[in-house]
């Protein structure tokens, strides 16, 4: 079992009613990693979502979720499996115990009891545990329900945009409190974000996913060198024979404009460390290093900027606003 | 499975427990019918009260109507709390469990039946203070209690049919508000049925409403409960409960 991936899915396809929303969407998540679906709303990342936890049925094309079918094995695959919303999805009339109290027996936890007390020790919840839910903050609520959703020690959990609509801190504490939830519990995350610098922080490995279709899977880094690799820009004094650098194994190209050397290389790191083998420093004015972000492979990949719609809604807004004045 | 069910209960009456608000006027409404309706004819004569509704006062005619009707209005709570779980998103959260689906139904169902346990006493105790009296009939008394109990659970069903599968929050309650007045109208709940057209009377006599009724007035009024009306509405809460289940089974959906 050891060898199994967490998540395997193959060619899955959701239509609504004439709608495709996801369309042949196949990837594989192993054990222990911390995947992300990177992509703008209505990409198709809640409907995977509700795939793989036995929500809502495929298509066609199949789901191994913890080496269970989704669909002909979906009670298998919910034994095994926590999830996270995106909004915080808690009763707030109950308290902490109450709410955890659910969703233990719902699982069918025995001893949960011992379980829920370790689970709140954990995100520091233990003395707020008789306070009605309601009166909890936005990231309390959320530690709450990650605890919820490791309350039948999951393999593997699920999170729906965890992160969205939480301030900065909230959501650098949260990254934290998942890595932390990653490592010490042994489980496999699949998270879907729109941010790219979460995905970026946060996954092992990325799958950018864009109007139901997956446009490419790899790590951050892998992803990011697809797009052409890093650049050194590199102010001389007088120009330079380039011939030197164009000959390190490195690098991708190389162009001088006037005094302006522009290098692309695989990696950055290892350019630097050999570049004063070929150059003479003392002719250099300045440096410049350049590396690709997420959004420029996601705009390369789809020819979208995955904010967009964030953008227009703020124009949107300051239109409003203006008519207002 | 019972394990489940009664976790999920006890999450509806907990919820109903601390609304104070709510209780207060689920037991406040009825006792207006009571107060208000049930005066109503007062002042009317006597002989005409004892020719058409057997007893000289209508409040214990009323009584068992008012109960009877109140059980379905609580039903709608069934559907209501559906309602909000799929808005809240709360259903997505138990359907991700692997608890049954029918699990989730019979939750609701117990939940709104509870509901409208609470009002039986203080409406028969509200009742008495209005001169009501209530025989020492133990074994009626439970017959009657029994009855509510499944003409609640038979319309909590009836209300989370409808909703379970809807993805739209509108329509359920205004099926809802459609179907609760013809339904009460329709019974013996207010009048005897002697007072209605023929054809309103076919309806009367197989209206479930109107056997739960006729339950109660069997010790408010008339004497002694024919438990074959207990029988009816035992098989109007199965045959509810079944459809409930199957669709909760295969049609439930989350949002």
């Amino acid at each position: 079992m050891s060898e199994v991936d967490a998540i395997e899915t193959k060619d899955l396809v959701k239509k609504y009613g004439e709608f495709i929303a996801l369309n042949s969407i196949s990837f594989n998540v192993k054990q222990g990693e911390r995947f992300g679906l990177l992509g703008p709303n209505g990409a198709g990342k809640t409907t995977t979502i509700k795939i793989l936890t036995g929500l809502v049925p495929p298509t066609s094309g199949t789901a191994i979720v913890a080496g269970y079918d989704v669909v002909k094995e979906t009670k298998k695959v919910k034994e095994r499996i926590g999830w996270v919303a995106s909004e915080v999805i808690l009763d707030d009339d109950l308290n902490a115990w109450e709410n955890l109290e659910i969703q233990a027996k719902l699982q069918g936890v025995s001893d949960w009891e011992k379980r829920a007390k370790d689970l709140l020790d954990y995100f520091g919840l233990s003395q707020f545990i008789k306070r009605q839910v309601g009166k909890y903050s936005t990231g309390m609520r959320k530690k709450l329900e990650i605890a919820s959703a490791l309350l039948n020690s999951p393999e593997i959990i699920f999170m729906d945009e965890p992160t969205i609509g939480l301030d900065v801190n909230t959501r650098s504490l949260l990254w934290n409190t998942i890595r932390g939830v990653n490592k010490e519990f042994g489980v496999s995350v699949l998270l879907t974000t729109h941010y790219m610098e979460e995905a970026d922080s946060l996954c092992d490995r990325i799958a950018i996913i864009n109007q139901g279709k997956i446009a490419a899977i790899g790590t951050p880094d892998e992803l990011k060198s697809k797009v052409g690799g890093e650049i050194v820009e590199i102010e001389v004094t007088n120009p330079i024979d380039t011939g030197g650098i164009r000959s390190m194994e490195n690098v991708i190209d190389v162009s001088q404009n006037q005094n302006i050397v522009r290098i692309k290389a695989k990696k950055v790191e290892r350019l630097l460390a050999e570049l004063p083998r070929v150059i003479d420093f003392n002719n250099v004015k300045s440096l410049r290093v350049e590396k690709p972000s997420l959004d420029t492979v996601f705009l390369e990949l789809t020819g979208r900027k995955i904010q967009e719609e964030e953008t227009d809604f703020r124009k949107f807004y300051m239109t409003i606003r203006r008519a207002r004045q | 499975m019972f394990r489940e069910i009664y976790v999920l209960y006890k999450r509806e009456v907990k919820k109903t427990v601390r609304n104070p608000a709510v209780i207060t006027i689920m037991i406040i409404q009825p006792l207006m019918w009571i107060a208000f309706f049930g005066s109503s004819f007062a002042n009317t004569p006597h002989e005409f009260l004892q020719t058409f509704f057997h007893t000289s006062n209508y409040i214990a005619f009323l009584l068992p109507g008012e109960l009877a009707t109140s059980m379905l209005f609580i039903g709608l709570f069934s559907s209501m709390s559906m309602i909000n779980d799929k808005r809240f998103g709360y259903l997505k959260k138990l359907m991700v469990t692997k608890a049954d689906k029918s699990a989730i139904f019979f939750g609701k169902v117990f939940g709104a039946t509870t509901r409208g346990v609470i009002q039986i006493p203080v409406m028969i105790l509200a009742a008495m203070a209005f001169g009501v009296t209530i025989p020492g009939n133990v074994i009626g008394i439970v017959e009657w209690i029994i009855g509510l109990l499944l003409l609640g659970v038979g319309f909590s069903a009836l209300y989370l049919i409808v909703t379970m599968n809807s993805r739209d929050w509108q329509t359920p309650n205004v099926i809802a508000n459609f179907i609760n007045l013809p339904l009460m109208f329709s019974s013996t709940a207010l009048f005897p049925s002697s007072f209605f057209p023929v054809w309103m009377r076919d309806i009367a006599e197989v209206n479930p409403i109107s056997f739960a009724a006729d339950l109660g007035r069997a010790i408010t009024v008339y004497g002694d409960p024919d438990p074959i009306y207990l029988a009816y509405l035992a098989i109007f809460a199965f045959v509810m409960v079944t459809i409930g289940v199957v669709i909760a089974k295969t049609r439930l959906s989350p949002e």
